[in-house]
């Protein structure tokens, strides 16, 4: 007997994905997460033959076995499926998108030019990107630098996802609006990386970061290059072309709150702002 | 008889800056940032020129003399990351490598060669959005992270 699978076709930055489930109500939960998921154009579309697959084998004791491409993922709990599903259709996206390149990185723009924040998780990026939001910046993203072949960056406005509120490893969402921020919505240059690592005792009066040639930034970048493995070409050309216009800046920093100033004071002095 | 060094073309991506070249090896999904003077004498490995000649090649470009041993550093270290198409040896005559670059670094104005190399992480190291994730299992962490039973969370 061949199973009954429910099913929706997405496509999102030129990658089309199969989301299947053998429960109904259960579509349309997925379905209706993608939109939150994907704070971006997508567009659902016909079946089709695709390369990337999702499938969701929900037991009649309400366990969910997960599936990616045929690969087991394995059997959780609903709110852990939905967890998953989020993080690893972005990330699917993120690794295949076209003509796209994606960093895991933070992004804000000021005046004009973007400010780059690539960094692994635990490093206080969206808590940097918070409080650049609330002075001011325009909020694109804290999770994906989304660049275009040229070199200019995307908006990618998820909710802001910060942690220590609830303890020091579990995400709670906001709306950057909630935190008095506003988006932003034109492709922007990039005038500056900054690479950096939070440093809880440390205190900056002044901050003198070490400014690294483009050679050196585009090899700090690249671990936190999504689709480096799938397209290098595309991701060398663009990570070229941001490293060679911005300012590479790294550093350790101290809190976000008190950092921020600074920041922006060392961005106004050395970036070319239009 | 040794052969002339030739830089390697296949199974490469490269991309040149201003003053670096960065190259991808994509059989090995490693990259490769190449400062400038060990940039000159890659792109001076055409197969035909020897040592010498990539030495007066490297040294018309930089506007200093560039010794022979400086582009042995070089080649050294482009052979070892697999830069090259055929592997070659820093012929040391019994000195070693530390002392051919005292050596060299004392009586030299152009930078040393430099290769810098790092490996791609996979999409989902690269991402790892996963971690400090709540879970009870390993599946609930995806593919790059796993549960920590102590506090219940991805790492």
């Amino acid at each position: 007997m061949s199973k009954i699978v429910h099913q929706i076709f997405i496509k999102v930055y030129g990658v089309k994905i199969c989301i299947e489930t053998n429960k109904k109500a259960f579509l349309t939960e997925l379905k209706n997460e993608i939109s939150r998921i994907f704070p971006v154009k997508f567009e659902f579309i016909n079946a089709q033959i695709t390369i990337h697959k999702f499938y969701f084998e929900v037991s009649e004791d309400e366990k969910y076995k997960m599936f990616k491409n045929e690969e087991s993922i394995g059997q959780m709990s609903k709110s852990e499926a939905l967890v998953v599903f989020e993080s690893d259709l972005r990330l699917t996206v993120a690794e295949f998108a076209v003509s796209k390149v994606f960093l895991h990185a933070g992004v804000v723009a000021w005046k004009g030019e973007a400010i780059v924040m690539p960094a692994n998780s635990f490093k206080g990026k969206t808590s940097l990107v918070a409080q650049l939001v609330k002075k001011g910046a325009l909020y694109y993203s804290d999770e994906y630098a989304v660049l275009n072949k040229d070199g200019f960056v995307e908006p990618f406005p998820k909710p802001l996802s910060l942690r220590g509120i609830v303890n020091e490893y579990a995400q709670v969402d906001y709306s950057v609006e909630s935190l008095g921020g506003r988006k932003g919505k034109k492709k922007l240059p990039v005038g500056m990386i900054l690479l950096m690592e939070f440093s809880p005792n440390l205190t900056t009066k002044k901050w003198k970061p070490k400014l690294l040639s483009p050679g050196q930034g585009v090899m700090e970048i690249l671990p936190h290059t999504i689709s480096i493995r799938n397209d290098a070409k595309l991701a060398l050309n663009v990570l070229n072309k941001i490293a060679s216009r911005a300012i590479i800046a790294k550093s350790k920093r101290g809190e976000a709150k008190e950092f921020v100033d600074l920041l922006i004071n060392f961005f106004e002095n050395n970036v070319k702002l239009n | 008889m040794r052969q002339n060094p030739t830089a390697r073309k296949n199974g490469i991506v490269m991309q040149e800056m201003p003053d670096e070249v960065l190259i991808y090896d994509l059989d090995t999904n490693k990259a490769h940032c190449l400062n400038e003077t060990s940039a000159l004498v890659w792109k001076a490995c055409d197969g035909s020129n020897t040592v010498g000649d990539i030495s007066r090649l490297c040294g018309d470009q930089m506007g200093a003399k560039v010794p022979e041993e400086l582009v042995w550093l070089a080649i050294d270290q482009l052979s070892k990351n697999n830069l090259l198409e055929e592997k070659m040896v820093l012929p040391v005559n019994g000195q070693s490598r530390r002392d051919v670059i005292k050596k060299i670094g004392l009586a030299s104005v152009i930078a040393l060669p430099l290769v810098a190399s790092l490996t791609a992480p996979s999409s989902a190291m690269a991402a790892a959005t996963c971690v400090g994730r709540a879970c009870t299992t390993d599946a609930a962490c995806g593919t790059a992270c796993e549960c920590n039973t102590t506090n219940s969370m991805c790492q």
